[in-house]
């Protein structure tokens, strides 16, 4: 029906040639992350508040990683998507932070 | 106007973006993403406010086994990857390593979903039961709201697998490849929060 | 490109059943609207009647606490939700030139939820009791423990149509981001479409919330889970979080729809363009913002401490800046325009006044001192009947009277529409004026009576005579309905003389909308080629066959699907529940293996319905 959001065949084509090795990289990155995780809670000595935080940043980095990558976010044509998502963790951040601060703690 | 009928001739590049209603069925799928990511906030806020609250029943780090954890998120991860390949092998019109990558990508589902039943019916054995506190109302609800996405996840995928080996790929059937690539991605996204916040907190403490 | 698929097309109650016509699906929101604002009048009329005189007995006790709750809950979810879905669906599609929303069968999915839904909820008056906690179901009022089967109603009416809201809001979002026609840029969208957007933003993020608190609600109730069980270490203040985290900006989702109507009313009727159109959007965005940031002034009496309640206070204090924005705005529009005082822009000038009252109670209720002494009172019912009536009721009727001869090709009675104003608007002001002094003499809401001798007699008995004033109001609006419906399709394309697109096309508009995608040149699209002596819009695109989604009776059978499901659930029967879930889920399924190939309106047909015009 409507052409406006047409992509130009150069376009498609570099596309086309994007090539399994980034998918490669997150999935072992994902990979350490994860176990970067599993050994801060299992070989303990640490520091308890440490850990916690420890292993919230590496989940939500490769949270991160896994919607750059996986997901397409790099990819042009992707300002929605990014707009909706942010805006989605962000009020469900609001809720997390609501349950830690007012009742967790 | 006739981008609903290119399907004979050769396939765009990005087939999945080549009509309009495949944009606005991607574009409107990742707004439902949005709304998911509220909704498991939500569910994490929850559980997050109540996983210390065991009046009775095991506790969390008396409970989980991180085994059993570590191989459930190892499954997810891979099959994240292999939705991932289903996705390129599409963009290169490729359609039978595309099945072939999605049909591992259920078997991988169809794994978790084992090992998740499993590891429930170890708990329940344990006198972890869905009532027996707010801690474990909140975890059942939590990591079986992700297992039920699951659930639905490989049957989606498994309706796409049967309806394209009869349609074939075409600009009909490729937007819903990858929505349901996206789909598969964003559960393995939460399932990443939920052996951090759920399994290894709850070592923690 | 003729393909000559043969479609099958349903006349009669089969075409409403099976439409995926937004404006077809407008009207069917707006008539159901009606009729829950009809039942949900008719027990706030009990209620007044109850509240009459000191020490009355009609409703005592759990049947007064039935209708306030169902008074609340049928109002906002069942009335007025509906009702900015019908006018998004009426409108929205035109006012940005677009053929249709992006997704026509999910479109009548949602409204199909949304009713099977209300109906759900509705039935629990003939099977054993309504729901009682209050609209808010405040855990563990809300708990088996203290209320009866009616909560169950609640729970799985509200669930059913949250999903439909939900998928009507990703239905909205995506329609505006992708459909707009050529030259419609985002800062030349008429601003009933931007508040849609808006508003369809905060169902998006708000809803999830309300879905969570209603499941585990329906998880404590229905397989003894202990999410609010405080002896199993639950928590009751969680429900209040998850509800306000909803809840708050479930108010801005009533009422930005109603500032865009307004906007539009004022502008056309005062024959100005709106001032401040960028302030205008920009104090939209920023209220949508800031609605999800302020739901704990709703929780000041929970004992959060006093940097909580500060900050939000001071949060909830900074709406009134883009609120003010917009009244301002509205005003400097009315500021030396040539204004018709006709029934839409009366509905439309009067909210202005009405909503101010509201909002400055709101500060006041956002300072958290006062906001003790004002907790549970009737200063509270007085406030949020200002903005809710005295904002979302009038721009809606407004809205009603706008776009009336656009939905159905005949206008509104003049005289008795003027007679629904002054008797709705004066009862209005009669009903809930007293309440706030009411409230600060200290009645506290939801309690079915009161004593004599305490000054609390005049004010109620005042407010019930205004409540049946705007009962007699809406039968003035009934009457004016059924006359207007056996009068000739008389309407013109432009009866207003208004300024946006969907004003370019007949009265009612045609199935396809536009036969040839305009182009827009600017802000004020129709107003703009008028101003350059065109009578119509500029073609962006040569006349073609129209491609047309099919009609289909499936969203309904969905929809029956869950209400099944719904009662399984309730009585505890599983298999039927999950009977009505699997059928759900077996539609989902047939739609994805058959392709909806549609049909197309050929350029002949279209050139014929030109002669014919």
């Amino acid at each position: 029906m409507s052409s406006q959001h047409e992509h130009t065949a150069a376009e498609n084509h570099a596309h086309r040639q994007e090539g399994p090795r980034n998918h490669y990289i997150s999935f072992a990155l994902s990979i350490i992350l994860t176990i970067l995780a599993f050994a801060g809670v299992v070989y303990g000595g640490l520091d308890r508040g440490f850990v916690l935080a420890f292993i919230v940043i590496l989940a939500i980095v490769q949270a991160v990683f896994q919607m750059v990558y996986w997901m397409h976010m790099k990819d042009r044509g992707h300002l929605y998507p990014i707009m909706f998502i942010v805006m989605g963790a962000v009020i469900a951040g609001i809720a997390v932070f609501t349950a830690v601060y007012w009742m967790w703690w | 106007m006739s981008n609903t009928h290119h399907a004979a001739a050769a396939l765009p590049a990005e087939p999945e973006r080549a009509t309009l209603e495949g944009r606005n069925k991607i574009l409107g799928f990742w707004l439902f993403l949005g709304a998911e990511c509220v909704l498991f906030g939500t569910l994490f806020a929850t559980f997050v406010a109540l996983r210390n609250q065991v009046p009775e029943g095991p506790t969390a780090s008396e409970l989980f086994n991180l085994s059993t954890v570590a191989l459930s998120t190892f499954i997810l991860l891979t099959s994240s990857l292999t939705s991932v390949m289903a996705t390129m092998a599409m963009h290169r019109h490729k359609v039978k390593p595309m099945l072939g990558w999605l049909v591992i990508t259920v078997l991988l589902g169809l794994a978790f979903l084992g090992l998740e039943i499993y590891e429930f019916n170890e708990y329940v054995m344990e006198g972890h039961t869905f009532t027996s506190s707010a801690f474990a109302t909140s975890f059942y609800t939590l990591v079986g709201f992700h297992g039920s996405h699951v659930a639905f996840g490989v049957l989606w995928i498994t309706t796409l697998i049967l309806q394209t080996l009869k349609k074939g790929l075409t600009v009909v059937t490729a937007p819903k490849f990858y929505v349901a690539g996206l789909y598969w991605h964003f559960i393995d996204v939460v399932w990443v929060f939920i052996f951090t916040v759920v399994y290894l907190m709850g070592k923690v403490g | 490109m003729a393909h000559a698929h043969k479609v099958k097309q349903y006349r009669g109650v089969m075409d409403w059943l099976t439409t995926v016509d937004h404006k077809k699906i407008g009207i069917l929101y707006l008539a159901a609207a009606a009729f829950f604002f009809l039942v949900g009048g008719l027990e706030a009329v009990l209620i007044r009647v109850q509240l009459m005189y000191p020490e009355q007995n009609i409703f005592v006790g759990e049947a007064f606490n039935q209708l306030v709750t169902m008074h609340g809950t049928t109002m906002i979810f069942f009335a007025a939700m509906p009702a900015i879905f019908g006018f998004m669906n009426v409108a929205v599609p035109l006012q940005i030139g677009a053929r249709d929303v992006a997704y026509p069968y999910v479109n009548a999915l949602s409204f199909w939820l949304f009713l099977a839904g209300g109906v759900l909820m509705n039935t629990s008056w003939f099977l054993g009791g309504a729901p009682d906690a209050g609209w808010t179901a405040y855990a563990p009022l809300s708990t088996t423990a203290y209320s009866g089967f009616g909560m169950d109603f609640y729970v799985l009416g509200l669930q059913i149509a949250g999903i439909g809201t939900l998928i009507g809001a990703i239905n909205f979002l995506v329609t505006i981001i992708n459909m707009r026609a050529p030259g419609m840029t985002f800062m030349r969208m008429p601003l009933f479409t931007w508040t849609a957007f808006i508003t369809s933003v905060l169902l998006l993020f708000a809803f999830p919330a309300f879905t969570v608190a209603l499941v585990e609600l329906m998880f404590d109730r229905i397989f003894s889970g202990n999410f609010f069980e405080a002896s199993k270490g639950g928590n009751v203040v969680l429900w209040q979080h998850l509800f306000w985290i909803f809840g708050h900006p479930e108010v801005y989702v009533l009422i930005l729809p109603a500032f865009g109507i307004i906007s539009e009313v004022v502008s056309v009727f005062s024959r100005k363009r709106l001032f401040g159109y960028s302030s205008m959007v920009f104090a939209t965005i920023l209220i949508g913002f800031l609605s999800f940031m302020v739901w704990v002034h709703h929780m000041f009496t929970t004992g959060m401490g006093p940097v909580a309640n500060s900050i939000f206070a001071v949060g909830t204090m900074a709406i009134a800046v883009p609120t003010g924005i917009k009244i301002f705005n509205w005003l400097f529009t009315l500021w030396g325009g040539s204004i018709t005082f006709n029934t839409a822009s009366l509905w439309g000038i009067s909210f202005i006044p009405a909503f101010v009252v509201g909002g400055m109670t709101g500060v006041m209720l956002a300072a958290p001192p006062a906001d003790f002494q004002y907790q549970d009172s009737y200063f509270v019912v007085a406030h949020f009947h200002y903005v809710i009536v005295g904002g979302v009721v009038l721009g809606l009727f407004s809205g009603v009277y706008y776009w009336w001869p656009k939905m159905f090709g005949r206008l509104l009675n003049e005289t008795l529409g003027k007679l629904h104003f002054w008797t709705f608007f004066i009862g209005f002001n009669l009903t809930f004026f007293p309440q706030h002094f009411l409230g600060l003499m200290g009645m506290p809401r939801r309690v079915f009576t009161y004593l004599p001798g305490q000054g609390l007699e005049e004010g109620n008995f005042i407010s019930t005579i205004g409540a049946g004033l705007m009962g007699i109001g809406m039968l003035f609006f009934l009457i004016n309905i059924i006359i207007t419906s056996v009068k000739p399709r008389t309407a013109t394309n432009d009866p207003w003389d208004a300024r946006t697109l969907e004003w370019a096309i007949s009265s009612p508009a045609p199935e396809y909308n536009f036969k040839q995608t305009p182009l827009i040149r600017g802000l004020d699209a129709f107003w703009k080629e008028k101003t350059a002596g065109n009578k119509e819009m500029t073609p962006a695109e040569p006349l073609g066959p129209i491609h047309m989604p099919s009609s289909s009776i499936m969203p309904v059978v969905m929809s029956i699907g869950f209400f099944i499901s719904g009662f399984g659930f309730m009585y505890k029967v599983y298999w039927v529940a999950i009977l009505g879930l699997v059928g759900a889920l077996l539609v989902m399924l047939w739609r994805s293996l058959y392709d909806d190939h549609g049909r197309h309106i050929e350029v002949e047909e279209l050139q014929d319905e030109g002669v014919k015009a």
